[in-house]
């Protein structure tokens, strides 16, 4: 009992109001929403800018993460390169043996490859951030958004082996350095860009549901064959046209890949990317704001 | 001034359910402290009006029974967790032992270590550039500072810890349970560190178990017990029995 009064008495002082379910409150808390809003966005910026002021910790520590996952093999990081040619040479000429010799489709596949990989690879291990860093969240005030920017750091070293061998491809394959290219690298710098707040949103998508861990991580793997990543949509009807129009990952990959392949800018492409790209920043911000002090109880 | 001052202090949370597809009797963490129902929801009062005021110089060791909301407390003065109640002002530069392996990577080299370390505990280049060789002295790794920090023995890490932890020689320290490893004489320096570092002006919170240690160590001590404070006095110090 005296427990039940403690608690009611911690409520009562309007201190309690974050972590606790008030139930009785509901019209107030309508009303409150929009002042919530500006609180958690004012929250959240407070947590990127201390993060950002720690640049030199998560620099630190992806570039240790990176140095870890090689150092006692003998090509290092080079093997992420490896990967990437072993994948992109598979697709190119073991599945997909009557296009292979078209330029056109190399560089497709390449380049469809290299946004791809960077994408699913990102999302799947961003579902279980916030557990692996439990010793630091637990054990440290370092904002929230220090390990998002570890991980993106991560991913974007990673991508940057593949890139230099999309890039080796790609002039193998005729494709000289134009200003198309350009075109691609906005593309890309949009995706980074996107990429802490994909972070943010599966990070705690797995930190209030991790379950999704798994179902994250098989949907990624399903959905390759779902992306227009190595498979050409040429106005086909059925699946592939659902497939093709209705997946926000073709167009992350088509803003990187129409501007080489086609030559042409891709306005339709780059503008849905930047719409996803605003709404995810939009969904991240409200949940580093909101949640950034209740994932030390969750993990 | 250094000084830290807790007003009826509480911190109720909400046990989070985890959405998740296990079977309903798997769900909950056990946590300490007094849980609640508040309809379908759960909710633990890991400190409940905890009150206390400590000035420049005091050694406050928190003891207590397992649950009873020493480390949660040491979280909150800390930083990690945010108090739903009563009001908390500290000032100083405050740092904290809780985890001697935290932000240490097993791949790298203690001297590595001691730039991660420092870069955590948010110092400035100059800083870590300035403390890496004072910090490999007082721990007396000697040639072990090069050697990946899986290969220390759990007295060698404790003490490379404890050394960087101690460096920026903090206002306020707050330790959970005394750096338990390392040789008779290291602990006879680390407490010399301790000594020091209070009679700078500093404050240090521990908690422990070990009431011997709280009594030698520290100048006041707190008794919690399910997250209330049930008593708070000075320690009397009893000299030491010469054999």
């Amino acid at each position: 009992m005296r427990c039940h009064m403690s608690i009611e008495t911690a409520i009562r002082q309007g201190l309690g109001g974050s972590l606790w379910p008030a139930k009785d409150n509901a019209p107030k808390q309508q009303i409150a929403i929009l002042p919530a809003m500006i609180a958690a966005l004012n929250g959240a910026f407070d947590d990127i800018s201390k993060a950002m002021k720690l640049h030199r910790v998560w620099v630190a520590l992806a570039h240790e993460d990176i140095g870890d996952q090689h150092r006692r093999t003998t090509l290092g990081p080079l093997w992420m390169l490896v990967n990437y040619f072993a994948f992109v040479g598979t697709f190119v000429f073991v599945f997909v043996t009557k296009d292979a010799s078209n330029p056109s489709y190399i560089a497709y596949v390449a380049i469809g490859m290299l946004v791809w990989f960077y994408l699913s690879e990102t999302i799947t291990v961003s579902v279980s951030l916030f557990q692996r860093e439990a010793s630091f969240i637990q054990g440290t005030t370092l904002p929230l958004f220090v390990y998002v920017m570890r991980l993106t750091m991560q991913s974007v070293i990673r991508a940057g082996y593949s890139l230099a061998g999309c890039v080796l491809i790609l002039l193998l394959s005729g494709y000289g350095i134009d200003t198309n290219w350009l075109l691609s690298l906005l593309g890309l710098l949009l995706i980074v860009l996107a990429t802490p707040a994909f972070v943010m949103v599966f990070a705690f998508l797995g930190a209030f549901f991790p379950d999704s861990e798994f179902i994250v991580g098989n949907m990624m793997r399903v959905g390759m064959f779902l992306t227009p990543v190595f498979w050409v949509y040429s106005g086909q009807e059925g699946i592939q046209k659902y497939a093709y129009h209705w997946n926000p990952f073709t167009y992350f990959l088509e803003g990187v890949r129409e501007p080489i392949t086609a030559g042409i800018f891709p306005t339709h492409a780059l503008a849905v990317t930047g719409y996803i790209c605003i709404g995810a920043w939009a969904i991240a911000l409200l949940l580093l704001g909101r949640y950034r002090k209740h994932v030390v109880f969750l993990i | 001034m250094t000084s830290i001052k807790l007003n009826n202090v509480s911190l109720v949370y909400r046990l989070f359910e985890k959405l998740t597809l296990s079977a309903p009797g798997r769900r909950r963490s056990a946590l300490g402290g007094n849980i609640a129902k508040a309809g379908t929801k759960q909710v633990v009062q890991a400190l409940d009006g905890v009150s206390f005021e400590l000035k420049a110089g005091d050694r406050l060791g928190l003891v207590g029974p397992n649950g009873a909301g020493k480390t949660t407390l040491l979280k909150v003065l800390y930083g990690i967790y945010q108090p739903t109640g009563g009001t908390m002002s500290i000032a100083g530069k405050v740092d904290a032992l809780f985890n001697i392996s935290i932000g240490f990577r097993p791949e790298a080299t203690g001297r590595r270590n001691i730039v991660l370390r420092g870069l955590i505990s948010g110092w400035t280049k100059a800083e870590i550039e300035e403390k890496v060789e004072e910090i490999i002295d007082f721990s007396e790794l000697g040639d072990f500072i090069d050697v990946p920090f899986k290969a220390y023995s759990q007295g060698m890490a404790a003490r490379l810890a404890f050394a960087a932890a101690t460096a920026l020689d903090p206002e306020i320290l707050l330790m959970d349970e005394w750096i338990g490893a390392g040789d008779a004489a290291f602990q006879q320096k680390a407490k010399r560190r301790m000594d020091e570092l209070a009679e700078k002006a500093g404050i240090i919170v521990l908690a422990s178990h070990d009431e011997n240690l709280i009594n030698s160590v520290c100048t006041k001590k707190l008794t919690l017990r399910s997250g209330r404070v049930e008593s708070l006095h000075p320690v009397v110090k009893v000299p030491s029995r010469k054999h």
